[in-house]
């Protein structure tokens, strides 16, 4: 087990915390999982028994399936969205030669850095204001102003491994801009154009801080009807709601270690 | 690659030839209008707004809810002043600098490992850290208000109490250390990945050396990786401190009424009171707070001031 790079005491001390840490950060998921399937009328530990009927419950539930319907087309939309607004701009970034591209790089990222409660905020009475009604769609444009900036990111790091010189020897056997882009440009940066189209997704399903704001009680979204259900609803049914959601989010993982490698999406 | 700052500086040579200055600008203008459309985008819908927000932050609401003159710093000295939000802020202030602090001294070691093990252990360890990140928070909050519950059918009183470590039930749900915990858990990876990264960066040899030259382990930590690693370190904290100080469902899920923070405040404010003026004031707290410590930890990782020789 032992790397030789690790010995003695300090190696002890490292993997102990890194064990426990992993413990640390399985345990209230594993938790909400195991009490999802348990067989009494309120959550309690340890669970008992085994029943699916809790899941029975949540998939009859019109409140959550409506919820969960708004929360795919609206994370569908926001990645729609957010690729045709950061993909363009990422190419600009990388390809563009003009004054004040750091700045203006800066600023496309900026709502990175800004606290996604405030930009929710600021949004709302702007959106008031105009008279924008529609909640559906006044969530598709917060959230795209929160999504589009991983876009970015994913988009340009791979830009930047595009090789140039595939692109000038296409050009130089007579391909088109457009035909240069979509056969030769377009494949090589097909894994950051993905990793920031499911970031974009996943983003967009779990978002809080912009939606609370957004939101209204005819269009809510699945993170506002489970934290409307935890402080009303005292069975596993909210364990069971939290479950799906889990192993939702677990697919989204594997895509994405499977499309680009998690470290490298992170990392971007 | 070449960096803007070489080719802003190239076109701005004078005794460049203007026909090869013509071309530059045909061939690369369209690309750089590509941005366009997502700098409108976000100039309409995020920085105006934000503006805006800044704007009714020194503005009086009138008994109709018409924001308007006179301006007005009052908010801003309500927020300081009423011990009751001055509390709020302080709250806030201490439990991000608690758990981004907690952060760091749990994440080293697990980031340490993830660099150093075998692939196969670094891929498990990625894959736990970073697989939470991507659960919705309220799930997460949730799955810690189950193991956190005060009296006997909590988890960890449970277990506690079963082991016979304690004999009464702990009561840490609705409590500061539940909101740090679960925040811990929240914004963890966001600490372990630019560290890993800092890590990965690091020469192994000059570990090697150190150790070869007689130093303990624990000494080879604190001259030479800790401090080649520092700009990982300030990324992670900034990273985490932003992060937690703009949280408002860790602390309504787990603080209770005891430990309200910044978010929750400006929730209250706006949807309970309506009073707009006071809750744009705490959002360009909030936002402040967040802007300075990105300023410091920037000044920081672009200034090299941290990759001084050991």
């Amino acid at each position: 087990m032992t790397d030789e790079r690790f010995s003695g005491l300090g190696a002890y001390i490292l993997y102990a915390i890194t064990v426990a840490m992993m413990i640390f950060i399985l345990a209230p998921l594993l938790l909400v999982m195991a009490v999802s399937v348990s067989d009494s009328y309120f959550v309690t530990f340890p669970p008992q028994g085994f029943t699916l009927k809790w899941y029975a419950k949540v998939l009859q539930d019109r409140d959550f399936l409506e919820a969960m319907r708004l929360s795919i087309l609206l994370a569908l939309g926001t990645t729609v969205g957010s690729l045709l607004l950061g993909v363009p701009a990422a190419f600009a970034l990388v390809r563009g030669n003009f004054p004040g591209l750091a700045a203006i790089k800066g600023f496309l990222l900026s709502p990175l850095i800004f606290p996604a409660l405030v930009t929710g905020l600021a949004l709302l009475q702007v959106l008031s204001k105009l008279g924008s009604q529609d909640a559906r769609l006044n969530l598709l444009i917060g959230h795209v102003v929160v999504t589009s900036p991983y876009v970015i990111r994913t988009v340009v790091t791979s830009l930047q491994l595009v090789d140039e010189n595939l692109e000038d020897a296409a050009r130089t056997l007579g391909a088109n801009r457009l035909r240069t882009f979509w056969r030769v440009t377009l494949p090589q940066i097909a894994s950051g154009v993905a990793a920031g189209g499911l970031f974009a997704f996943m983003v967009s399903f779990d978002n809080y801080p912009v939606t609370m704001w957004l939101a209204n009680s005819e269009y809510s979204p699945v993170p506002l009807i489970l934290m409307r259900q935890l402080v009303n609803v005292f069975d596993p049914s909210v364990p069971a709601m939290s479950t799906i959601i889990i192993l939702m989010a677990m697919v989204g993982v594997l895509l994405l270690e499977k499309l680009v490698g998690l470290r490298r999406a992170l990392a971007a | 690659m070449t960096t803007s700052d070489d080719v802003v500086a190239l076109s701005s040579v004078e005794a460049q030839p203007d026909a090869r200055r013509g071309s530059r600008w045909r061939v690369y203008l369209p690309v750089g209008l590509l941005a366009i459309p997502m700098l409108a985008f976000l100039s309409y819908f995020f920085f105006y707004p934000a503006i805006g927000l800044l704007l009714s932050s020194i503005q009086t609401q009138n008994s109709q809810g018409i924001i308007g003159r006179p301006f007005t710093l009052a908010h801003y000295a309500r927020l300081i002043h009423v011990e009751l939000y001055a509390r709020v802020l302080w709250n806030t202030l201490r439990i991000s600098v608690i758990t981004s602090l907690l952060a760091t001294v749990l994440a080293y070691p697990v980031a340490m490992v993830m660099v150093k093990s075998r692939p196969m252990v670094t891929r498990i360890i990625t894959l736990i850290v970073i697989a939470p990140l991507i659960v919705s928070v309220v799930v997460r909050g949730y799955g810690w208000q189950l193991i956190l519950q005060n009296g006997p059918k909590g988890m960890l009183n449970w277990i506690l109490m079963t082991l016979h470590i304690v004999d009464a039930p702990l009561s840490i749900l609705y409590t500061e250390t539940a909101v740090i915990i679960g925040s811990l858990h929240v914004f963890f990876p966001m600490m372990v990945l630019p560290l890993a990264s800092a890590l990965g960066k690091i020469d192994p040899n000059l570990e090697d050396a150190a150790r070869m030259l007689g130093a303990p382990w624990w000494k080879v930590f604190l001259r030479v990786t800790l401090p080649l690693s520092m700009p990982g370190f300030v990324a992670g904290f900034t990273l985490v401190f932003s992060l937690t100080a703009g949280s408002f469902v860790i602390p309504a899920i787990l603080g209770g009424a005891s430990a309200i923070m910044l978010g929750n405040l400006i929730e209250q404010q706006i949807f309970v009171v309506y009073d707009w003026p006071f809750g744009a004031a705490i959002a360009v707290v909030l936002v402040g707070l967040v802007f300075v410590v990105n300023g410091i930890s920037m000044w920081l990782l672009e200034g090299r001031r941290l990759r001084r020789p050991v």
